[in-house]
């Protein structure tokens, strides 16, 4: 795992600097939410492809491709966590002076 | 809390960029990664003692497959892969060499190559071999058909080393090794070479033994050429040692008279068994020649030449065919030399006293039995008495003073009397012959030294 991160440590910090982008936005965002059930859904993939990636089904390339698809997916994901979380911190905590709001 | 789960029910669409950037890692970063790995792969694999490897490296697993020479390497070599960082896991294709029983490898040459085949242990030791091959073989081109496998006997290594070292000393042939038997075919480049490549083998290493020993060496040359003319014999070819060509050299100073020796022997080993016995009686064969060769090869004696009158040829033949070594063949091809002028009995004397002058006839001590060493010096007498047809020929026995004067006396007519039986049986018709005996009553020295003593025992001639 960590020479895999190592090796694309580039493309996993877009991926994670993407996730902070769109956690940033999310809250202003006026996209469609997901439903409860297809967030069930991407749950239920998720959980999937990680077994999938921890019992090395796939061999060869398709089971690096799986691996690192996940390892982004996680670094977006964290990105999100923290792009949403900052900006509630920031901008969104209640109490905070409305003027300071961008 | 609510509002954090809203938040992330509207994260999907950043999932449609991360989907690109997940294809663009995977294009342009996959074929890099695999070929990262293969090389820490191969570096963790470089101790290694293994044949064939091949490293296949496909996302993060590896494909290893190669030919190990022990299961502890084997799984060794697998494990070096297994931990270098950033491999997922390796598919294990290793496997062990075949083991071969019997445990076979050989060196031959033929005339421009020098072939290594069978079997080798390990890919280092096929190095060595090949190595060693190469400076022996003296700039000859080295083939190389041996085949790694398991099971070699112990010391193979030393073993094969120590037979590469003997390809120098064959001409052509082959050295193969059997498990431990050792087996030798072909010619040996020199004479000696079939001995001197049986000496170095004593050298095994213990346990390994010589089998068969094929090898042939060139003939064993020996040869002596008369010259009448300028009264030379020369001597040429191989003789086993220092102490058999002295032998030689005393012999034929006994049995020719007054030759000059021209002596281009050697010494060398590979001589065959008997060789000096043999040599020593063909030398007296070719004493009695008035021209000829004397030819020693192997076991074969090949006596060439002129005899000194008609009935030499049988006399020659018979006393060679008798007391040959057992083994030794023998070919005579003589001739009869052309019977000089006749001359009167003055020069007929002369001609015999001049004879005894340069040699003596021998005899076994205190018996009458002639010594074969003086039938050289018998054959010119009878070709000097041959010539003088009308004459009569008084064979004189005399003795030195030793011993008793009546057994002299009988000795001295006995030993006169197989001189004439001698005379004889060469053709001199009997009425021709007397044989009379002085004992010691006639001595031509003082009977005090051994010198003149010897001197005194004598055959002498008298023509009438």
């Amino acid at each position: 795992m960590s020479y895999l991160v190592a090796f694309n440590w580039g493309w996993i910090a877009g991926a994670a600097a993407l996730g902070f982008a769109t956690g940033w936005v999310s809250p202003i965002s006026r996209v469609r939410s997901l439903t409860r059930m297809g967030l069930r859904i991407a749950f239920a993939a998720i959980v999937a492809l990680l077994a999938l990636s921890l019992w090395r089904v796939l061999p060869g390339r398709p089971g690096y491709w799986l691996d690192l698809g996940l390892v982004m997916f996680g670094a977006y994901l964290a990105g999100c966590v923290v792009g949403s979380w900052l900006r509630y911190v920031l901008l969104l905590r209640p109490g905070r002076p409305r003027d300071e709001e961008g | 809390m609510s509002e954090f789960s809203n938040w992330v029910r509207k994260w999907w669409p950043g999932l449609i960029p991360l989907a690109a950037l997940w294809v663009a890692a995977a294009w342009t970063g996959t074929v890099p990664m695999e070929q990262h790995l293969t090389a820490r792969a191969a570096a963790a694999l470089k101790e290694s003692v293994l044949d064939k490897t091949q490293i296949e490296v496909s996302g993060r697993d590896v494909r290893l497959s190669a030919d190990a020479f022990s299961e502890q390497g084997r799984r060794t070599a697998v494990d070096q892969v297994a931990s270098v960082p950033g491999v997922r896991m390796v598919l294990d294709q290793t496997q062990l060499i075949a083991e071969v029983t019997p445990y076979v490898w050989s060196i031959g040459r033929d005339v421009v190559h020098v072939t290594l085949g069978g079997n080798a242990p390990l890919p280092a030791i096929k190095t060595r071999l090949l190595e060693a091959a190469r400076s022996a073989a003296n700039g000859t081109e080295i083939v190389d058909q041996m085949s790694l496998a398991r099971g070699a006997p112990v010391r193979f290594d030393s073993a094969a080393l120590l037979l590469i070292d003997q390809i120098a000393k064959l001409k052509d042939g082959r050295i193969s090794l059997a498990n431990t038997k050792v087996t030798l075919e072909g010619s040996a480049r020199e004479i000696g070479g079939r001995e001197a490549i049986a000496a170095a083998l004593k050298n095994l290493p213990e346990g390994y033994t010589v089998e068969k020993n094929a090898l042939y060496a060139p003939p064993y040359l020996f040869q002596v050429n008369k010259d009448p003319v300028a009264s030379t014999l020369t001597l040429t070819g191989y003789v086993p040692d220092n102490a058999a060509h002295a032998a030689i050299v005393a012999a034929i100073g006994r049995k020719f008279v007054g030759e000059k020796i021209e002596d281009k022997l050697k010494a060398s080993a590979g001589a065959p068994q008997g060789f000096l016995a043999a040599a020593t009686l063909a030398l007296s064969g070719l004493s009695r020649l008035s021209t000829g060769t004397l030819t020693i090869q192997d076991r074969d004696i090949k006596l060439a030449g002129d005899v000194l009158y008609p009935g030499a040829s049988a006399l020659i033949a018979e006393d060679l065919a008798a007391k040959l070594p057992q083994g030794w063949k023998q070919k005579a091809e003589l001739t009869v030399k052309p019977v000089a002028a006749p001359v009167n009995a003055t020069i007929c004397q002369q001609l015999l006293t001049g004879l005894l002058a340069k040699g003596t006839i021998r005899f076994e001590t205190g018996k009458a039995v002639i010594d074969l060493d003086s039938a050289g010096l018998l054959d010119r007498l009878i070709e000097a008495v041959l010539r003088c047809p009308s004459s009569q020929i008084e064979i004189a026995g005399h003795t030195d003073s030793n011993g008793e004067k009546d057994a002299n006396l009988a000795l001295s007519i006995r030993r006169a009397q197989s001189v004439a039986d001698y005379f004889m049986k060469a053709g001199i018709p009997k009425e021709r012959i007397t044989a009379v005996g002085f004992g010691s009553e006639r001595p031509v020295a003082s009977n005090d030294t051994e010198e003149g003593r010897a001197q005194n025992r004598r055959i002498e001639f008298v023509v009438r």
